[in-house]
């Protein structure tokens, strides 16, 4: 595993190379489908959201597809691995405004994810900060521990406020 | 005693007041989906509803109770409306009176749904004092006859219960209607539709 600090070491964008010491781990054969053609999967730590979401399909074996949202509904990023359709990030508003109201049903403070497990797969959903969430789309039976880790690592890049 | 519950759909353009009327008028906690807001929404209001309301409003003992299914404003929210309008009674459209840049499309969206659901509406004209500013507001969403139009002030809590008259009004007649739907059921079909008999006729000819 890396030791890479999450803050981002180069100033600013096209400035990429300063993490160039960092190491991808190697994709694991079989899951992850390969990446479209013309899609720019860097090896090297991302630099902006479109890039982790990306690379995250790459290096989790399992892990189809990433949407980044905002919680009133809008797309932010998404992974080249899915098609854009606006409607996606509409849903996962809904959904996570539902979702947050029976955290409240239970009794519950705080709305940790949401799974939906079904016959094709599971989607994750995570509240990044308040304002976003991200939705991950992955085989039934991904790392979700090592999934948690990528997106923990990127979390302030996704919340946009690196 | 027989409880009689309607379901009411309340729905309209983003930033008409569905929220507000839900809240102001309700009986129950109000379960609300809002969220922040973002990009030039946030310029108009800090909060928007992502998914639904949902309040309730009840009298008689709660021999009638309305339930109140409130939806998102904005067309990217617009499945939800989908999955919020089955089998409801009435439908309560809000329009912000004075946010004139939403009517075009608020009448567009009213026409549909009328259309789709074929029931009775209330169009509540929000910011609103005058019955013929309201009228008028209501003309330009295209609203049928039958409609019943409400001026009203829905930041006033007491200005809700208003548009909660008029629904029930509105559903008190169309309970009236129902039998006579049914008398005129079988008269109706052939002799009314002018492009189908003209379809006979050149068939036969």
């Amino acid at each position: 595993m890396s030791a890479v600090p999450n803050e981002m070491q180069s100033p600013g964008p096209g400035a990429g190379q300063a993490a160039s010491d960092w190491h991808a781990p190697s994709v694991a054969s079989g899951f992850a489908p390969p990446p479209p053609p013309g899609a720019r999967v860097d090896r090297t730590r991302p630099t902006t959201v479109q890039e982790a979401l990306d690379q995250l399909t790459v290096e989790i074996p399992g892990a189809r597809g990433a949407i980044l949202a905002s919680v009133d509904g809008f797309t932010l990023a998404s992974s080249s691995t899915l098609p854009h359709d606006p409607a996606h990030a509409a849903v996962l508003a809904a959904a996570n405004g539902l979702a947050l109201q029976l955290v409240g049903l239970t009794d519950g403070q705080q709305l940790r994810q949401l799974v939906v497990d079904h016959d094709q797969g599971l989607l994750l959903m995570w509240p990044i900060g308040n304002k976003r969430v991200v939705a991950l789309l992955t085989v039934s039976n991904v790392d979700q521990a090592r999934l948690r880790g990528y997106v923990r690592a990127h979390a302030r890049l996704l919340a946009g406020d690196s | 005693m027989t409880e009689h519950v309607f379901k009411i759909l309340v729905t309209g353009p983003f930033a008409a007041g569905k929220t507000s009327l839900i809240q102001s008028v309700s009986q129950t906690t109000v379960v609300s989906t809002e969220v922040d807001t973002s990009g030039d929404e946030s310029d108009v209001k800090p909060n928007t509803t992502v998914a639904m309301d949902f309040g309730t409003y009840a009298m008689d003992d709660g021999a009638i109770r309305l339930l109140l299914f409130g939806t998102p404003g904005q067309p990217r929210f617009r499945f939800m409306t989908n999955i919020l309008k089955g089998d409801v009674d009435v439908v309560a459209f809000v329009v912000d009176a004075e946010a004139k840049g939403t009517h075009a499309a608020a009448g567009v969206e009213l026409r549909s749904l009328l259309s789709d659901l074929e029931v009775p509406a209330v169009v509540a004209v929000n910011r609103c004092d005058d019955p013929g500013v309201a009228a008028k507001v209501a003309r330009r969403l295209g609203a049928r006859n039958g409609e019943r139009i409400v001026p009203c002030q829905l930041v006033d809590p007491d200005s809700g219960v208003d548009v909660v008259i008029e629904i029930l009004t509105t559903l008190l007649e169309s309970m009236d209607d129902e039998p006579f739907e049914v008398a005129t059921d079988t008269g109706e079909t052939a002799p009314a539709d002018g492009q189908q008999s003209d379809r006979v006729e050149a068939d036969v000819a």
